[in-house]
């Protein structure tokens, strides 16, 4: 049962996780491992999806169950590539992973309203004309000036911490 | 722009590969003999990688949201229980 104006993802992950939380059972997985390897698998879906770069040769859930038993191979130690290389579950390296968490912590404290506009943009792919119009700017120049007035900061924050300075 | 934002836009679409083939040859160079120009950029790849990690995480966060929405519809547990039992 699917309501007519819901979020796509919602059907899509009503739709698609019984089959993906069935096929992890039948390998002997849990249900923890099935959410988490679906999820892995739908983070792929759409951020393909947002760089236009998603190219299907079945139904989107084909491809998220194909690509959830991936995830979910790699998350138990099997060594089988993902779709062009995705690092979703690529653990980053100790220290590397500490020091920008604190960075982001601090960013995440200090200029929300700029890591929004930063994502609507390079991770969303959004236009600059919709990050315009969803920011209150008066046009994209001045959008864009934000930009990189927020990369700026961005940028200022990364060198301030020490951590980095080394 | 001010110059400090037109260098940062610069290095911005040379690390998206935006730059047509001179100007990009160009800030390569200017990498390998101004360190001061090549901490700048590393800094703004970090700033890109910093970004992506956080949208992730607001992915992930909406996809829990998610998950744990639909496990109040009653036949979406049911066939997740029916799976798991």
């Amino acid at each position: 049962m699917s309501i007519p104006s819901e979020d796509p993802i919602i059907q899509l992950y009503r739709d698609s996780f019984p089959d993906v939380a069935r096929m992890i059972r039948r390998k002997g997985g849990t249900l923890e491992e099935a959410k988490d390897a679906f999820h892995d698998a739908l983070l792929i879906y759409l951020e393909k999806e947002k760089a236009g770069r998603l190219q299907l040769h079945g139904s989107p859930k084909a491809y998220l169950v194909g690509t959830a038993r991936i995830c979910w191979l790699r998350a138990r130690g099997a060594t089988v590539s993902l779709p062009d290389a995705f690092d979703a579950a690529e653990p980053a390296e100790g220290g590397v992973e500490e020091r920008e968490q604190s960075v982001r912590a601090s960013l995440v404290r200090s200029g929300k309203k700029c890591l929004e506009l930063l994502k609507a943009f390079y991770y969303d792919h959004c236009s600059m004309q919709d990050i315009a119009g969803r920011f209150g700017f008066n046009g994209t120049r001045s959008a864009t000036v934000q930009k990189y007035k927020c990369l700026e900061k961005v940028r200022k924050e990364i060198k301030s911490n020490n951590e980095y300075a080394s | 722009m001010r110059p400090e934002l037109n260098e940062i836009s610069l290095i911005d679409l040379w690390l998206l590969r935006q730059l047509p083939e001179a100007e990009a040859q160009a800030v390569e160079a200017r990498i390998l003999v101004d360190e001061a120009f090549a901490e700048k950029v590393e800094a703004q790849r970090v700033c890109h990688r910093l970004i992506h990690q956080y949208g992730r995480r607001q992915e992930r966060f909406r996809l829990e949201t998610i998950y744990r929405q639909l496990l109040q519809e009653a036949g979406f547990a049911q066939q997740l229980n029916t799976i798991f039992t």
